[in-house]
């Protein structure tokens, strides 16, 4: 069948609504960065960088970058430390429980992220759930500030991204030869030996496909850190909706947008470049 | 054997993370006094009384039950037809199609918003009517629908089809009769799952929209502004059970097992 022509008009809708609905508008995005702003409406005509410049120049916009960044950063990695052992456990298990477990990693992908924090939400605000038990314990007098700071907030997408970890590490693991860690064990090699000679490398395609998953969507979170985060946690996505929905400012809103979009790719880029060695290894 | 227990106390822990803000919404929905009180004060169905007496929550409901299942019906038709030619005749071009149409779950979901919000006026469509939602929501969960039809494409064999063929069945025949009941298994789960994606689907819809239009999300992530009582965990509580609903039915149609992700 020479390129594919036959068929063609069974792809052609899903063609038509990716094309014109994703692509198109995604080109679009790039225009709208480069309006002037106006007033009384979204944006003006003619073009320019300021949009741009306003950012590079201003501490705050770089601030809030930076937080978010470090964010997304705490929350790969705790998701990965928690997400290798429950990923490795499922991977390898041949429990009847198996697919009830399944079930308990997928339910916070399965419920609404609005449905989610809330769950976090009355666990820990200042009367909240955990701040009654340990009043009632009588271990402290004065309620625990356990939201409205990153701490909350980190908590909550752990939670939410938990998932997107472990579901491509579960992949990654149940493909490794289990004999490859028996004849590293009957060599002499001791358990931490083996996990970090054997099952660690091996199952690099998995972590890096975890972490890549979880930085770009905890970098573009926007639920979480205003439920959470209160007034005191800004992160971009925050400032982005609101220079779009509160503000009216669309040129503003759209490159604060590509900033984050282009920070999220260059930190995708500089970590698939730094595991490199560990994939080389692989081939 | 200790540092075996010890892993298996991290995972314990681990899974007790995942489940216990979801099991608590759903004790405190049932919660008979009069806030958020953990144990809750006695069992009572009041707080599902109050979500439905609830004008802003029902009309929200409905609204979210409209879109989820247009976007689920389109985008079940859509991806069916691309999982076809995908796994029969895509040729060279296969990796950068599955790419191109996995694209709507690999870009954040706030920027996909904000790339259609500007599209939908610069084309003049706005946001006055459902149809910038419709349009987001079946864009956002074609993926689902593609991928597990897909899945179920792969382990087909085509010499079923091609002797219902050369006993003369044509082509429409012949996909009613053997292709669609062998890929059913694929079809359901993606649909189904693709209704549960566009039923919480938070992102898309507060940019997307319209004026006086209100998801279920939307509408309980605006009633914990003003409001922190257990109406709200009725809310999130109608959501679980239904998402539970859906994977009891995975489960018991096709199983779990068939069920893909990426």
């Amino acid at each position: 069948m020479s390129g594919g022509r036959r068929g063609i008009w069974l792809i052609a809708p899903a063609l038509v609504l990716i094309g014109v609905f994703l692509v198109l508008p995604y080109l679009n995005i790039v225009l709208m960065s480069l309006r002037p702003p106006a007033v009384g409406a979204p944006y003006g005509p003619g073009f320019t960088t300021a949009n741009f410049t306003r950012i590079f120049g201003d501490a705050y916009f770089l601030g809030v970058l930076a937080d978010t960044a470090w964010l997304g950063l705490k929350t790969t990695l705790i998701c990965a430390l928690l997400g290798y052992p429950v990923a490795f456990h499922l991977a390898r298990t041949s429990s009847r429980w198996k697919g009830l477990l399944y079930i308990f990693v997928l339910s916070p992908l399965l419920v609404g992220v609005v449905v989610r924090s809330f769950g976090w939400l009355i666990l820990l605000s200042g009367n909240g759930v955990i701040n009654q038990w340990l009043r009632g314990l009588g271990l402290i007098d004065m309620p625990l500030t356990l939201m409205n700071n990153s701490f909350g907030v980190t908590l909550a997408l752990v939670h939410v991204f938990l998932p997107f970890m472990i579901l491509p590490l579960i992949g990654a693991i149940q493909s490794i030869d289990p004999n490859l860690a028996l004849a590293a064990r009957s060599l002499g090699a001791s358990p931490v030996q083996v996990f970090r000679r054997v099952w660690l490398p091996l199952s690099w395609p998995g972590i890096q496909a975890g972490c890549i998953l979880v930085f770009v969507l905890s970098l573009s979170a926007y639920v979480t850190p205003v439920m959470l985060g209160g007034a005191q946690v800004k992160t971009m996505s925050v400032l982005v909706v609101q220079a779009l929905i509160d503000n009216f400012r669309w040129p503003a809103g759209a490159a604060l947008a590509l900033v984050l979009a282009a920070t999220g790719g260059l930190a995708v880029w500089l970590f698939v470049r730094l595991s490199r060695p560990m994939m080389r290894g692989l081939e | 054997m200790m540092l075996r227990m010890l892993a298996l106390g991290v995972i314990g822990l681990v899974y007790v993370f995942l489940l216990t803000p979801i099991v608590l919404i759903v004790l405190m929905s049932l919660n008979a006094g009069e806030f958020l009180a953990f144990p809750p004060q006695g069992l009572s169905f009041r707080w599902y009384g109050a979500l439905f007496s609830n004008e802003g929550f029902i009309r929200a409901m409905r609204t979210s039950l409209i879109v989820a299942s247009v976007a689920t019906v389109v985008s079940t038709l859509i991806g069916t037809a691309a999982a076809l030619y995908f796994v029969r005749y895509a040729g060279p071009w296969r990796d950068r199609l599955r790419l191109l149409l996995m694209m709507p779950l690999m870009l954040p979901e706030i920027l996909t918003a904000i790339a259609l919000l500007f599209f939908l006026y610069a084309t003049g469509v706005g946001t006055r009517t459902m149809a910038g939602l419709l349009i987001g929501h079946t864009l956002i969960t074609l993926p689902y629908v593609f991928i597990n039809v897909s899945a179920s494409l792969y382990n087909f064999d085509r010499s079923i089809e091609q002797a219902a063929r050369s006993l003369g069945a044509n082509p429409w025949v012949c996909f009613r009769r053997i292709t669609l009941p062998l890929i059913k298994p694929g079809l359901i789960t993606g649909a189904l799952f693709a209704f549960i994606i566009s039923f919480d689907l938070f992102n898309l819809s507060l940019l997307l929209k319209g004026v006086g239009m209100t998801t279920l999300p939307l509408q309980l992530f605006d009633y914990l502004r003003w409001d922190f009582d257990p109406t709200a965990a009725a809310v999130s509580s109608v959501s679980i059970v239904m998402t539970l609903l859906v994977v009891l039915i995975i489960d018991r149609t096709v199983g779990l097992r068939s069920l893909r992700f990426g």
